[in-house]
């Protein structure tokens, strides 16, 4: 029995696993099979868009600004070891653009929007609000999952352009003031680094995290069970599982893209 | 009278956790059926099942004879245009004002002009005692006492003039001049437009006052069934000590 056990909990877990990205997978479908038919609920989509959205801006400028930072410095430093340092901009560029902006937003802004998603549905679930939904004869999947899954998927893609921006700038920043390699020409050599491919593979990633992350807070939100610990509860996994989610599919978007750029 | 509502040999558990064995019961149009029972046996989802909201594992749960389980999406909608439920801790929803609760079953099912929809609210809000607040409509429910948010959870369910009302102990809580006026309420619902109550309530004196018929649930079944003056009458303990809240020691 004691040789059994480790095996039958890595069975379960196994099966728990498989059990949560069906779940998962069902939810998808029904949101964009609903989803799609009218009304659309443009004012709750828009509602969702401005809540998720615009409040994530002060954490997302923060966020692009310093990792910026941190990473123009970081290959600085590097550089300077070879006499390259002009080489700075070029080297930032890539890494940021096609792997940093998009995957540190998710892990940040996403993991932000998802346990908010969370929290709030699952509130809702506990307090029978979401059944009170469809006892009026309206559809929670329609009501609640669809706006909240496009305002993610249309929000995370959005924060991270403007993520770009400014780790853009905050690179040209300590270019310019740490390692004396003028900001227009930080800025030059960045640009001409980057071709189309490789904002389309960071917006690719991003598109395929805000999906993640809203379709996972409203997953984990309706399946709260009872009581106002299980909201705390299910929060705390939705956490573990968008930064899982997202790891993962970034280093499956990175594989994909990586032999097309 | 063919009922209006019928469960016949309904079985439903949660995991190993058995509610429903075997059950059936009847609600006949117009008439008003009060569930009575211990705490956590199953009225409230006796209630739920009636709408859907929850799976039944064997059984039929028939509105108008047609079976709720097989439903699609279009048909358990009209299922739900027509039997409202009030549940039982109120399931206001907290983002919306009253007026946008209160109207939310309006905006879901009909094309009510903006005047109408208020109109229609202060006429539901009247009817369970928040009239006299003019300001009502335009608050939010947290800002509301747990009583205030009863009521206008009943005024939410009862706006879209559903033909069953399925209430979940719709007095508990409330001061005595409220629980009278919500077991008016019912007897006018009924008496003025006909409408069938299914009334899951711990307060014997509204349901001896309101109810055509009582039922009682006890060991998964609902084996007494029978009006006020039947119940009251009837021999088995069990009925007799639920009833008369009797409580013994040795019991537990
Ligand atoms: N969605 C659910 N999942 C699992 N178990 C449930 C669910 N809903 C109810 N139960 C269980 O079913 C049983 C009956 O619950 P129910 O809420 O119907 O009781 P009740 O008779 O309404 O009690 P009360 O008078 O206290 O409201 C309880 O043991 C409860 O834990
Ligand atoms: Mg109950």
């Amino acid at each position: 029995m004691s040789v059994r056990r480790p095996f039958e909990y890595i069975g379960e877990a196994i099966r728990a696993g498989f059990d949560w990205a069906g779940g998962i997978s069902l939810l998808l479908g029904r949101a964009l099979l609903r989803g799609v038919q009218r009304p659309w609920g443009i004012y709750d989509v828009f509602n969702q868009i401005v809540a998720l959205g615009i409040r994530s801006l002060p954490l997302s400028t923060l966020m692009g600004v310093f990792v910026g930072m941190a990473l123009t410095w970081q290959f600085g430093e590097a550089l300077m070891g070879f006499g390259a340092k002009n080489a700075v901009g070029s080297a930032a560029a890539l890494a940021l653009v096609r792997e940093l902006v998009p995957t540190l937003m998710a892990l940040t802004i996403g993991a932000k929007i998802a346990t908010g998603v969370t929290a709030e549905l699952g509130s809702m679930k506990v307090s029978e609000q979401i059944d009170a939904i469809a006892s009026l004869g309206a559809d929670p999947v329609k009501k609640l999952v669809w706006p909240r899954l496009v305002a993610s998927t249309v929000t995370l893609p959005l924060l991270n352009i403007y993520g770009n921006v400014l780790a853009l700038i905050g690179g040209a920043f300590i270019a310019d003031i740490v390692f004396d390699v003028p900001a227009e020409y930080f800025y030059e050599t960045y640009i001409d680094e980057l071709y189309p491919m490789d904002y389309i593979s960071g917006l690719v990633k991003s598109f395929t995290f805000g999906l993640l992350v809203g379709l996972i807070g409203c997953y984990q939100g309706f399946q709260t069970k009872f009581g106002t610990e299980a909201v705390g509860i299910s929060t705390t996994n939705t956490v573990v599982a968008t930064s899982v989610a997202i790891i993962v599919f970034d280093f499956v978007l990175t594989t994909i893209f990586l032999p097309v750029g | 009278m063919a009922p209006i509502i019928e469960l016949r040999n309904v079985y439903k558990r949660f995991g190993d956790n058995i509610i429903y064995e075997d059950m059936s019961f009847g609600v006949e149009p117009g008439e008003t059926f009060t569930i009575i029972g211990g705490s956590g046996m199953g009225k409230s989802v006796c209630l739920k099942l009636m709408i859907g909201l929850l799976p039944y594992d064997a059984g039929h749960v028939l509105y108008r004879g047609k079976e709720v389980g097989d439903m699609d999406a279009e048909n358990l909608r009209e299922l739900r245009r027509n039997v409202a439920m009030v549940f039982q801790g109120g399931a206001l929803f907290d983002s919306m004002s009253v007026f946008d609760n209160v109207t939310y079953a309006l905006r879901e099912h009909t094309k009510m002009s903006d005047q109408e929809m208020l109109e229609r609210a202060r006429e539901c809000l009247d009817m369970v005692g928040l009239g006299y607040d003019k300001e009502i409509l335009y608050r939010m429910p947290a800002s509301l006492s747990g009583g205030m948010r009863k009521r206008a959870a009943l005024a939410r369910s009862i706006a879209i003039k559903p033909e069953v009302i399925l209430y979940d102990e719709p007095t508990t809580g409330l001061d005595p001049a409220n629980i009278e006026r919500i077991g008016h309420m019912i007897r006018k619902l009924q008496k003025e437009l006909g409408v069938t109550s299914i009334v899951v309530t711990h307060d014997m004196p509204i349901a001896w006052k309101c109810s055509n018929r009582v039922a009682m649930l006890w060991q998964r079944k609902f084996p007494y069934i029978g009006t006020p003056d039947e119940i009251q009458a009837n021999p088995a303990p069990e009925v007799h000590e639920f009833i008369n809240g009797i409580y013994h020691e040795d019991q537990d």
